[in-house]
């Protein structure tokens, strides 16, 4: 059985941004960068899957620029994937969805995958199209916001969040499937296999070598602002908690009309 | 001269607020650009649907009524919300960002080989259209311009105002063209979960439970008070991977992002993290026994007290003022 797993670098939930007043662009200089947090249940489950026994090998697959290398031999090839593939091509800087779809469908055609692993969203654009949308392209079907996954032969059942309850899915393989909190807990990689890992094979390439016209954006940015800037807080005084409960509840009723 | 189409989601028949709120911001656009509104239905029985969309502000309503639409299906409702598109060429097709918009938007994007912008709460057209959304979980904000059309937006609940008027919509039937479709994804059932009864994403009212709630036992104070608010219970990153409370409930960058009317905080600290996901709320309140924590930085509304004093004597008030 042959896994992909599309993985992507981005700024740790941490950062901060730094952005005073609008602007065409996001000044990322001071940002510390590790693998999305949803793409790391899709590892996880990868390697699950190939600890479970059979013929399993594991591909990441990731566009970004040299310093995504590092992520994918720490927190991919560390904890169990096999092999990597990165597409490192300055036409894909600030490639919006549609176009990084069309290149990671474009790697995953190169071999035949029977299972596409990816995380429901990365926590930089938090669009939670990438994945959706490179099924499409290949003509996979895929399951959104998997918590729970169940290979069975030539198919797979998997539960997928919705609100207040969940979709039990069946799909034929193969199939993608976008990964949600719950589903694992991925392990931390240790200092010997991030050793080891710097022998597993990584290749770059770029989409000339895919026989690929750098995709067009279909969406175009205009600017980037911060959030609207908030009043100050007003702190409900009182002797009492009671009393100070029962001034914040007129307050929330009579002022901010709310309740 | 944009024509807006808008998804009226339903589920078991009922319908998703969020397409009331598209449907009121739609109207307002297209009052000012000049367009028609249109609602694109896809549901098993038509209801009263149709006047709802009126009053709403749709000014023809597509029934597309099939047995097929009964339980969700990726393909079948990507399927026919393209046909539709590519029959009717709408400007723009708004989707709610729920469980099911957030899946078949992208779908339909796919199918059509169109932009799609997701989890949108700005949507303005000059000639051009302007779609902003929050990034980094609200940590800043873009606005952005599809080229081409029609292309699909993601609308994120709460995010525009409904409007009732007098009114009613033409009402014509749309065949969805599922001949042929043969979907490689099925859903087998639905079960109900403990995510709690309002969602998380469409309430208009949160109180969530952080760190400060020093156990699971006491994540009831949490939910009591939104019961009696009728509000959605959340909780912050530290208590769900302290295991106390299930992920589902988790709001932050790493959870699900909120921007009810109200959201009230309790002995939540205000990581950057959790602030990101929240921060868009319309009115915030801080319970924190520590005045130095940066959540009252955000807030509107504040109380530095024992949550184990405030909360149940704030669900005792909330509970007089709602009789």
């Amino acid at each position: 059985m042959k896994i992909a797993v599309l993985a992507k670098q981005v700024p740790d939930s941490e950062t901060r941004i730094n952005l005073p007043a609008p602007a065409p662009e996001i000044d990322d200089s001071g940002f510390t960068r590790v693998l999305n947090p949803y793409d790391a249940y899709a590892v996880e489950e990868a390697v699950k899957i190939k600890e479970a026994g059979g013929e399993v090998e594991i591909t990441a697959i990731t566009i970004g620029p040299e310093t995504v290398k590092e992520t994918v031999k720490k927190d991919c090839l560390a904890v169990g994937c096999d092999k990597a593939v990165i597409v490192t091509d300055p036409a894909l800087d600030g490639a919006d969805e549609a176009a990084v779809a069309s290149v990671l469908a474009a790697v995953l055609q190169k071999e035949s995958y029977d299972l596409i692993l990816c995380g429901l969203k990365a926590i930089d654009d938090d669009s939670g199209q990438v994945g959706i949308l490179v099924a499409e392209k290949l003509g996979l079907p895929h399951v959104s916001v998997v918590t729970k996954l169940t290979l069975g032969d030539g198919s797979l059942e998997a539960e997928r969040e919705i609100e207040g309850g969940k979709e039990i899915v069946n799909a034929s393989l193969p199939a993608l499937v976008t990964c949600q909190k719950g589903l694992n807990e991925p392990r931390l990689p240790s200092l010997p296999n991030i050793m080891k890992a710097g022998a597993k094979p990584m290749e770059t390439v770029t989409c000339a070598d895919l026989g690929l016209e750098p995709p067009a954006n279909l969406v175009q940015v205009k600017t980037y602002s911060p959030p609207p800037a908030r009043g100050e807080c007003r702190l409900v005084e009182a002797d009492e908690p009671a009393a100070a409960a029962k001034e914040l509840a007129r307050l929330l009723n009579e002022e901010a009309k709310v309740i | 001269m944009p024509n807006i189409a808008v998804f009226i989601e339903q589920r078991d028949g009922a319908v998703k607020k969020v397409a009331w709120q598209m449907l009121s911001e739609a109207r307002r656009l297209a009052d000012a650009g000049g367009g028609e509104v249109w609602a694109i239905h896809l549901a098993p029985a038509a209801g009263d649907v149709a006047a709802k969309a009126g009053a709403h502000g749709a000014d023809k309503v597509f029934n597309a009524m099939d047995d097929a639409f009964t339980t969700y299906n990726s393909e079948l409702w990507g399927t026919a919300l393209a046909n539709f598109c590519r029959e009717k060429s709408p400007d723009v097709l708004l989707v709610g960002s729920t469980a099911l918009g957030k899946d078949v938007a992208p779908k339909v994007a796919g199918k059509l080989g169109c932009a799609c912008i997701s989890d949108a709460v700005g949507l303005t057209h000059d000639g051009d259209w302007t779609v902003r959304r929050p990034v980094y979980a609200g940590k800043c904000f873009v606005e952005l311009t599809p080229t081409g059309g029609p292309f699909v937006v993601g609308v994120r609940p709460n995010a525009f105002v409904i409007e009732e008027k007098a009114g009613a919509g033409a009402v014509e039937d749309f065949a969805a063209s599922l001949d042929g479709v043969e979907p490689k994804a099925t859903v087998a059932r639905v079960e109900a979960g403990d995510g709690g009864k309002v969602e998380l994403t469409e309430a208009e009212v949160v109180v969530s439970g952080g760190r400060g709630i020093k156990g699971p036992e006491n994540y009831e104070l949490i939910e009591k008070l939104a019961e009696t608010l009728g509000a959605a219970a959340g909780a912050s990153r530290a208590v769900v991977d302290a295991g106390w409370v299930d992920y589902s409930h988790q709001v932050g960058q790493t959870g699900k992002t909120v921007g009810p009317n109200l959201y009230i905080a309790c002995g939540i600290s205000g990581a950057i993290q959790h602030l990101a996901g929240m921060s868009s709320s319309k009115c915030i309140v801080a319970i924190n026994k520590d005045a130095n924590a940066p959540i009252f930085k955000i807030a509107d509304y504040g109380i530095v007290g024992d949550l184990f004093d405030v909360v149940p004597a704030l669900t005792d008030e909330v509970g007089k003022l709602k009789g």
